[in-house]
């Protein structure tokens, strides 16, 4: 019985089947369709970083003619090399202050027993929502006051470590087993010895998501950047604050702006298409907890 | 994975000693007194012409050593910032239309002590232009320059509509357009959604900032909008421009009204483009607004004598003298020429009134005039409505 | 070396060290020296900061600090009364109610189709979440190109708006950017959710014969309640909390005609543009109490409804 419909069944393609194909191409041509629209805008900036200014006008065609001049204008004479430079100094110097704090905060609150714990980490919580603009005076004043309005410290100090890290790394190191510790404390590791041996080492997948979420906020970052060292000295711009101002100065110069624009996306790009895993595990992560 | 990110992280590592190690390399020190100066720039040649400028006092004051510093992004933002941090620098520009503010806040040196001291003549600056940086007998800053608006026409549309002479008087300004639509300009005439052009128009037809609820203010007003509701006009933006100057020299609009910045950009732009300067537009009477900026010093200067050096020195004759030869503005004192073909606009001094001078509360009121004006374009608001309001904001309310 | 000692000898030849007494002080002592530093940097930074902003917010405060008029609650009097504070919180109402719904539709919409059995999935996830790694200033920056009025938006539909430029329109060209920007973030919390739901589900469904449409709205919707309200107000309070854009497209002025004035932007403008600290810091204060509450309803819903 099952081998004659076997037989009978092999050189006859079922509708279902068909339709099941049908459905199958309309579903990928639909996804290759909205990924085509998300890139658009952006294959649209770089087409135009190669366009003369005159030519920028004709938004449909392709360039005519193809010109590096605008990346050459935009990287020798308007300082953005500068601009990354001190972006990339940020991001490395926060990172690296984030992953160190964040980590030995995170595992104290998650390991260690300490009066008052819980209560403090609920007050580490509520930072959360202080808005930016409501500390905004207070800080700029402190800042001033210690002489450090204006320089890279002030933005460094304030961003030493962020409540989502060091939330983010607790919720990372509850989930480890306690049996490493216990092994650890068995072959007379102290405290320290224990996280950074031990417990540091095991939550790398966590490290490596929060390196590159905050080398991303970090890098993206407009807001502070603008009110501690904003303000005049272009010598202390991060790239968000230099395309910022060209866009003010200069916006009828639209191929230079696309090339801020594709400077100012790219370095993260790099590291996210390099790290993609860990990204997307790390934004879900930190962000399933609530 | 280990491996990779030690890789990382040792690139990280790497990329923050290097920059470090190039940031300390750039520091460099001086023994002469340092003073800073700050104003913003339209574009490379004003850029470059500060710079001058700047070195060539340098060079003359060995014992002062000047660092220009340009801030393009919202000046007056940057700038309460850095009041607000107490460290502004020595010497900055000042909008006469934030003057007010400024001085009220007790940001600006007074420098009748200054001037005394070293009998610095302050005779030959224009007394209306010195007036908008002078509260009563203090005298807070100098005109650098100024520039009133004037009518400008793109030559080639003009020709083509057959119209000689550009728009005299209102019905002239009317009439014209018109012609031009004929001729193929959908919206020949550009006008700002801004009172720093439509006040002019309102003095135009005897009404004043002083009294801006009048029947002549509000008539000028109507007018104003009135051009944009018809199509006669469109803003810069409905023209698909970043300002009416562009709009000149793409020839999307035909009639503007600009200050003497327009000439510096039309050139570096659309240096191809023919266009005519013509003294402003009449209306009932002449009126026109004066637009200067001043060199103030801070209250917070640490050296005051220096910055004091710099300020008179770039406000006295020499530094005057050069900073009007590429004829970005026109000059504020009788001793300094304006550079040629500037006609038009020296021709409007008389009757020209000053845009927000003296009024404290003018910088808070221009966010109400900006605001209101573009919903009464809209019909969101009527005139009447905008007038008290911005009548209420003068007053600080 | 203790696996075997009982606990009888030891205690009093090892001393204070090995007494629990000792060793819970310091278990203590290590975990305070190791949370001191966040500790620190968040009480100087927010804790401290926000107590010193309601402290500015009773007090009449120039661009030079405290003026002459004493303590009161004027400020909080002139910003309630402030019909422009009312505009804002208007603004930002219309903007949350519209931007959030939308972002949470086309992240989960894109969530779904990516939850497929599909070839070439970690290329699709990577461009939907693409848009989302740029910063504020650089997609707004292109899109106020894009959707200029002769840009290449008007170009492929007609027409000739200038999108950021317009009252009428630059709120919502701002609430499609935002949607779509943050649709790749919403798009990989709503994956994470879709996959702990087990595969039985789908299976039982189909096994009765529910269509696709209804199997959604049915069971899968209902499922994911969890993450809709945390989407629900993670991202709602990420809308209240409007600046870079609008300041950005309006070019830091908050027109026109207040269209992009959000209540954090009145903030910084009471206090960069009419010098008024003491205003900034009460209408921080006030907004604060807004967020504040809506944070804590969270923690309410979220909290039960995870423990349902």
């Amino acid at each position: 019985m099952t081998l004659q419909t076997v037989a009978a069944a092999e050189p006859f393609v079922p509708p279902k089947a068909r339709k099941e194909v049908a459905r199958r191409a309309v579903f990928y041509a639909l996804m290759l369709v909205i990924a085509a629209i998300f890139f658009v805008p952006f294959l649209w900036t770089i087409m135009t970083s190669f366009k003369t200014i005159p030519d920028a006008v004709n938004v449909t065609s392709l360039p005519h003619p193809w010109t590096t001049s605008a990346w050459h204008t935009v990287w020798t004479q308007d300082h953005f090399p500068t601009y990354i430079k001190n972006s990339l100094f940020l991001a490395a110097v926060i990172v690296v202050c984030n992953i160190f704090l964040a980590g030995l905060g995170g595992y104290a609150f998650a390991r260690l027993r300490f009066p008052g714990r819980d209560l403090l980490f609920l007050l580490v919580l509520g930072t959360l929502m202080v808005p930016d603009q409501l500390r905004l005076i207070p800080i700029f004043v402190m800042m001033v006051n210690w002489g450090l309005y204006g320089h890279f410290e002030s933005y460094i100090l304030i961003n030493l470590v962020t409540a989502t890290n060091l939330f983010f790394m607790r919720q990372y190191f509850l989930t480890i087993p306690k049996d490493f510790e216990e092994a650890a404390k068995l072959d007379g590791a102290g405290y320290f010895k224990t996280f950074w041996r031990v417990m540091l080492p095991l939550a790398l997948p966590a490290m490596s998501a929060l390196i590159i979420l905050q080398f991303q906020g970090t890098w993206n970052d407009f807001f502070w950047p603008l009110i501690l060292f904003g303000q005049g000295d272009t010598s202390h711009y991060t790239i968000q604050l230099g395309l910022a101002e060209y866009l003010f100065q200069y916006s009828s110069y639209v191929p230079q702006v696309m090339v801020g624009s594709i400077l100012a996306i790219v370095p993260v790009l790099i590291i996210f298409l390099a790290f993609q895993r860990y990204f997307v595990s790390g934004v879900v992560s930190s962000g399933v907890k609530g | 994975m280990t491996k990779r990110l030690a890789m990382v992280l040792g690139l990280v590592a790497l990329a923050v000693a290097l920059v470090a190690a190039s940031a300390q390399a750039g520091h460099k020190t001086h023994k002469v007194t340092e003073v800073t100066v700050a104003g913003w720039s339209s574009g490379g040649d004003e850029d470059n012409l500060l710079q001058q400028v700047i070195n060539v006092f340098n060079k003359t004051h060995p014992s002062v050593h000047a660092t220009l510093q340009i801030i393009n992004t919202n000046y007056g933002d940057a700038m309460t910032a850095r009041f607000a941090a107490h460290n502004p620098p020595d010497v900055f520009y000042v909008d006469s239309y934030v003057a007010g503010a400024w001085e009220k806040q007790k940001v600006l040196q007074p420098l009748n002590g200054y001037i005394k001291k070293s009998h610095y003549n302050t005779k030959k600056f224009y007394p209306k232009l010195l007036g908008a940086f002078m509260h009563g007998k203090t005298i807070y800053g100098f005109p650098k320059d100024w520039s009133p608006l004037a009518t400008e026409t793109n030559n080639g549309l003009f020709a083509k509509a057959g119209i000689r002479k550009a728009p005299k008087t209102w019905a002239q300004l009317k009439s014209d357009a018109k012609t031009l639509q004929q001729h193929g300009v959908a919206h020949p005439i550009c006008l700002s959604p801004d009172w720093a052009r439509m006040l002019a128009f309102i003095y135009q037809n005897g009404g004043s900032i002083k009294n801006v609820q009048s029947k002549a203010s509000a008539q000028a007003v109507n007018f104003y909008v009135g051009l944009l509701k018809s199509g006669l006009a469109a803003t810069s933006s409905q023209l698909g421009d970043g300002w009416c100057g562009q709009a000149l020299g793409d020839g999307h609009s035909a009639i503007i009204f600009e200050g003497n910045w327009l000439l510096p950009y039309m050139k570096s732009t659309y240096p191809n483009v023919k266009y005519g300067v013509s003294p402003m537009v009449k209306g009932k009477v002449r009126g026109n607004l004066a637009f200067t900026v001043s060199y103030s010093m801070s209250t917070f200067t640490k050296n005051k004598q220096a910055a004091w050096t710099l300020l008179s020195w770039l406000e006295g004759k020499k530094g005057e003298r050069l900073w009007m030869s590429k004829g970005l503005a026109l000059s504020p004192r009788s001793d300094v020429k304006t550079i040629g073909g500037r006609a038009p606009f020296l021709a409007s001094a008389p009757y020209s009134h000053g845009w927000g001078f003296g009024n404290p509360n003018f910088n808070a009121a221009y966010t109400v005039m900006s605001n209101d004006i573009t919903a009464v374009i809209k019909g969101d608001k009527t005139v009447q409505q905008m007038l008290a309001d911005v009548a209420a904001a003068l007053k600080g309310q | 070396m203790m696996a075997t000692s009982a606990t009888g000898a030891a205690p009093a030849r090892l001393g204070f060290r090995s007494t629990m007494v000792g060793a819970r002080l310091r278990e203590a002592g290590w975990g305070y020296g190791f949370a001191l530093v966040p500790i620190a940097v968040f009480g100087l930074f927010f804790i401290y900061p926000f107590i010193y902003a309601v402290y500015i917010s009773f007090f009449h405060w120039g661009i030079l600090g405290k003026q002459a008029g004493g303590h009161g609650t004027f400020n909080y009097s002139k910003v309630l009364h402030d019909p422009i504070f009312h505009t804002a919180l208007k603004t930002i109402a219309e903007y949350t109610v519209v931007v959030v719904p939308l972002e949470l539709a086309l992240g989960l919409s894109l969530a779904l189709l990516i939850n497929q059995q599909i070839r070439g999935r970690n290329f699709f996830r990577s461009a939907f979440y693409f848009p989302s790694i740029a910063s504020s200033v650089a997609i707004t920056t292109i899109a106020l190109y894009i959707f200029a009025a002769n840009g290449l938006f008007n170009q492929i539909i007609g027409g000739n708006k200038a999108w950021f430029a317009d009252a009428d329109t630059v709120l919502w060209s701002i609430v499609g950017l935002n949607a779509w920007t943050t649709s790749g973030t919403v798009m990989l919390f709503y994956l994470a959710a879709l996959q702990t739901i087990p595969n039985d589900v789908y299976e039982a469904a189909a096994v009765d014969g529910t269509g696709a449409w209804r199997t959604f709205w049915r069971i899968t919707f209902p499922l994911l309640k969890p993450a809709h309200f945390f989407c629900l107000v993670v991202f709602g309070i990420g809308a209240l909390k409007l600046f870079d854009q609008a300041f950005i497209a309006s070019n830091g002025t908050g027109g026109p005609n207040y269209a992009t004035t959000t209540p954090i932007f009145y903030i910084y403008n009471e206090a960069f543009h009419n010098y008024d600290f003491g205003v900034a810091a009460a209408a921080g204060v006030i907004y604060f109490v807004i967020i504040f509450f809506l944070t804590v309803v969270q923690r309410l819903t979220v909290g039960r409804q995870e423990a349902a």
